[in-house]
């Protein structure tokens, strides 16, 4: 268990950060930013001819996911261009004897046709790679748009007098769970301190947390994992869980993250599922001692009463309790056919 | 090229060492032995005899008497045997893949997810093999935990409804296709627990199977000793004193080979000079001859070695693996790596090692090829920080402690459902 008292950093692995590692790494990625600018460069320079380029193209693409990372739509509109142009000088080559000529005649025979259709074609393409061009344009505007408005996603926030076993919610969480079969997930799980308590008490839990400080794969004991809480929630079977515990997640998220936060929750519990959601106050947000992702957070906490309205919007009834020098609370949330 | 490892320090406290002596495990693979080439079944092989070696489990696998995942011909011959300390059960598939599997996967291929239940299973009996004799020994088993590797084949898919011992399921899976066909909703979904090999294998699946709350845990596999042949890699290769590039594996256009041929010859071209290519494995696909390229077809491993480690760089072109050793066999003899930038999982050994770049095009598979020819700095620094990668998370002691962990969970959490 860690004793940061800022919330900022994690001495789990026990060392300051490595200056030679990080020097590493930043000239890896000033390597990395060089050779992205001299393909640019070249790109613009027109060094290769863009019939053999397209061909590479396609053959890199040929057996590559449609999903993949480095399927850019830049990249895909590059390939689009290059095959705009119809070409209806059809080849002539052949193996057998006199081939070459009979395919001559024909395409002399029918290149009027073949010009008619292939430039109609190629003004249809024109067009659409133009329109494609218009849609990257005005999606990379809107990106930019979108960046500076943009916060951390699932942001996790680390408060060390709350997200201990001993503060004052932790038994009756654990109280509430202990003796239930199904899985319990905790989230933002840290370093597994609530899910190892769980656990001693032979409740089936397992946590997630975005933050990389999570002891990840080497820690097998416990089964926490290096995820996006909502992605992770969108990736859980509706109905598997027994309860969702959250902790550190719901305070600072946006409104619609956290939307998506609660809808990923309710929708992961089974019928006798129960949420439980420890937050701060908004009193304690705006504190001197709150954590210093207060301060870069897209929202603030919600008031007790908000959650009731927002869980019975969700279909669950809550209660809420609240810890004993009013800084924090502990929501419980049961389906309303539940219990 | 900025992430950092997700990982705490190896052997941390906490972790509970695995039982010895007292679990039986079954591996269901659909191919096994030294014979055979492929990730997912040298991978079983590898846990099964790790297991045994350093846990002192009991080991048997269910599998076929394949050694082509083509045809899935019966070669090898039924019946039981014992490979390294490891029970083999080998059964003979009553159909391998058939020629109507490549029209019917043709036209799934378009659209996977749409292909209905029933198209499904028939493209996974189409596919084979088929191997209903090792369903029907799986249900007697007497495992008390038995791993599924890998989730493409039939005896997978039939095993994991029929077996009541717990199921781990080892996907391997690539962005293909057949991950997306809906006879395998069921495989992912029944399974007990998930052991993926990278983190970007568990993204992928997790779009596409609602699996997250199944217990799970990202391995990997253990980078095996080097054996040093003890010739010059270019002596192996016939090619006198000049340097080279390397890329082992399957040469397969489906791996990349004939791409990487083919950046390779326009790239000899636009930079005339001495650099080889060296495609190292079994050859599956018709690479025209170069002056620059060679292709030694399958070789022994001690001279795999002694090419891989003279060599400059070694390249996965290959866009769907789900792990590749090769690309840590190459850092373990500190040499850097240069992977394809769409392929998830040797994309991630880079980034979070930054022991190797990678390319989308042959624009940038020129500029880095051409940066690493001449910067012998930048190929020395990412050989380090590749190799202190392997040392750090791929080693087998720490793996098979971590995996014997699990399936211990795995049991206990079993054992605990059913009281």
């Amino acid at each position: 268990m860690l004793s940061d008292e800022t919330g900022r950093t994690d001495q789990r692995r026990g060392s300051p950060p490595d200056p030679d590692e990080d020097a590493a790494r930043a000239y890896l990625d000033e390597v990395r930013r060089e050779i992205d600018d001299e393909v640019r460069r070249r790109r613009v320079s027109g060094d290769l001819p863009p019939n053999i380029e397209r061909e590479l193209d396609q053959l890199f693409l040929a057996h590559s996911p449609l999903g993949g990372r480095g399927a850019a739509l830049r990249d895909m509109l590059r390939l689009v261009d290059a095959s705009v142009f119809i070409d209806p000088v059809v080849p002539v080559e052949s193996r057998r004897p006199g081939g070459t000529t009979v395919k001559r005649g024909l395409r002399s025979l029918s290149l009027w046709y073949l010009r008619y259709v292939t430039h109609q074609v190629s003004e249809f393409a024109t067009a659409v790679s133009r329109a494609l061009h218009v849609l990257d344009a005005q999606v990379t505007d809107l990106r930019h748009k979108v960046e500076a408005l943009a916060v951390p996603p699932s942001l996790a926030i680390r408060v060390p007098w709350a997200h201990n076993v001993a503060a004052w919610w932790v038994p009756p969480v654990i109280g509430e769970l202990a003796g239930h079969d199904g899985r319990v997930l905790h989230a933002a799980c840290g370093d597994g301190w609530l899910v190892g308590a769980l656990v001693a008490r032979q409740v089936d839990a397992y946590g997630v947390d975005p933050r990389s400080s999570v002891p990840g794969p080497e820690l097998d004991s416990l089964d926490l994992r290096v995820e996006d809480v909502v992605e992770h929630l969108g990736a859980v079977a509706p109905g598997s869980l027994h309860a969702v515990v959250l902790s550190g997640v719901a305070e600072g998220s946006g409104h619609v993250e956290r939307r998506r936060l609660l809808e990923g929750a309710v929708r992961s519990l089974s019928a006798e599922g129960v949420l439980l959601v420890h937050s701060l106050t908004p009193a304690s947000w705006d504190g001197d001692d709150a954590p210093v992702e207060a301060d870069m957070a897209a929202a603030r906490p919600y008031r007790p009463r908000t959650w009731t309205a927002v869980l019975d919007d969700l279909g669950l009834e809550a209660t809420v309790a609240e810890g004993p020098d009013g800084r924090d609370y502990l929501v419980t949330g049961r389906r309303h056919d539940g219990r | 090229m900025t992430a950092e490892p997700e990982h705490a320090e190896p052997g941390a406290p906490g972790t509970p060492e695995p039982e010895t002596g007292t679990m039986k495990v079954a591996f269901v693979t659909p191919r096994y032995g030294v014979e055979v080439m492929g990730g997912a079944e040298s991978a079983a092989r590898q846990l099964a005899e790790h297991l045994v070696a350093d846990c002192g489990w009991q080991v048997e696998v269910f599998s076929t008497c394949a050694l082509d995942h083509i045809t899935w011909d019966n070669v090898l011959p039924p019946g039981d045997s014992v490979l390294n300390g490891v029970t083999v059960h080998r059964f003979a598939s009553s159909s391998g893949r058939v020629p109507e599997f490549y029209e019917l996967d043709g036209r799934l291929r378009v659209a996977p997810a749409e292909a209905s239940l029933e198209q499904s299973r028939r493209w996974l009996e189409l596919n084979g093999p088929v191997t209903p004799d090792l369903i029907e020994a799986l249900r007697h088993s007497d495992a008390q935990v038995v791993a599924f590797y890998p989730y493409l084949y039939y005896p997978t898919v039939m095993g994991i409804e029929a077996t009541a011992a717990p199921a781990v399921l080892h996907p391997a899976a690539h962005d293909e296709p057949a991950l997306y066909l809906k006879v395998f909703d069921a495989t992912f979904s029944d399974a007990d627990a998930i052991c993926y090999h990278t983190a970007a294998e568990r993204r992928l699946v997790q779009r596409r199977h609602r699996v997250a709350q199944i217990p799970q845990i990202e391995l990997g596999l253990g980078v095996s000793p080097v054996v040093d042949g003890g010739r010059p890699g270019a002596a192996v290769l016939g090619i006198g004193d000049r340097p080279y590039v390397v890329s082992v594996g399957r040469v397969d256009d489906h791996k990349g080979s004939s791409m990487l041929a083919a950046f390779f010859r326009l790239y000899k071209k636009r930079h005339p000079g001495p650099l080889a290519l060296a495609l190292v494995g079994p050859i599956a696909a018709t690479i025209p001859d170069h002056e620059d390229i060679v292709l030694t077809g399958s070789v022994t491993e001690a001279d795999k070695c002694d090419i891989v480690r003279d060599a400059m760089i070694s390249i996965s072109p290959s866009a769907l693996e789900s792990f590749s050793l090769v690309v840590l066999e190459a850092w373990e003899q500190s040499v850097p790596v240069v992977v394809n930038a769409t392929c998830d999982p040797t994309r991630e050994h880079c980034e979070r090692s930054g022991g190797g770049l990678w390319f989308g095009s042959y624009r940038e598979f020129e500029a880095v090829l051409e940066r690493l020819s001449a910067d012998a700095e930048l190929r020395r620094l990412l050989g380090v920080r590749g190799h202190a990668y392997v040392q750090r998370y791929y080693q087998w002691p720490n793996l098979i402690r971590r995996y014997g962990s699990f399936l211990t969970t795995v049991r206990r959490r079993h054992e605990a459902a059913r009281a």
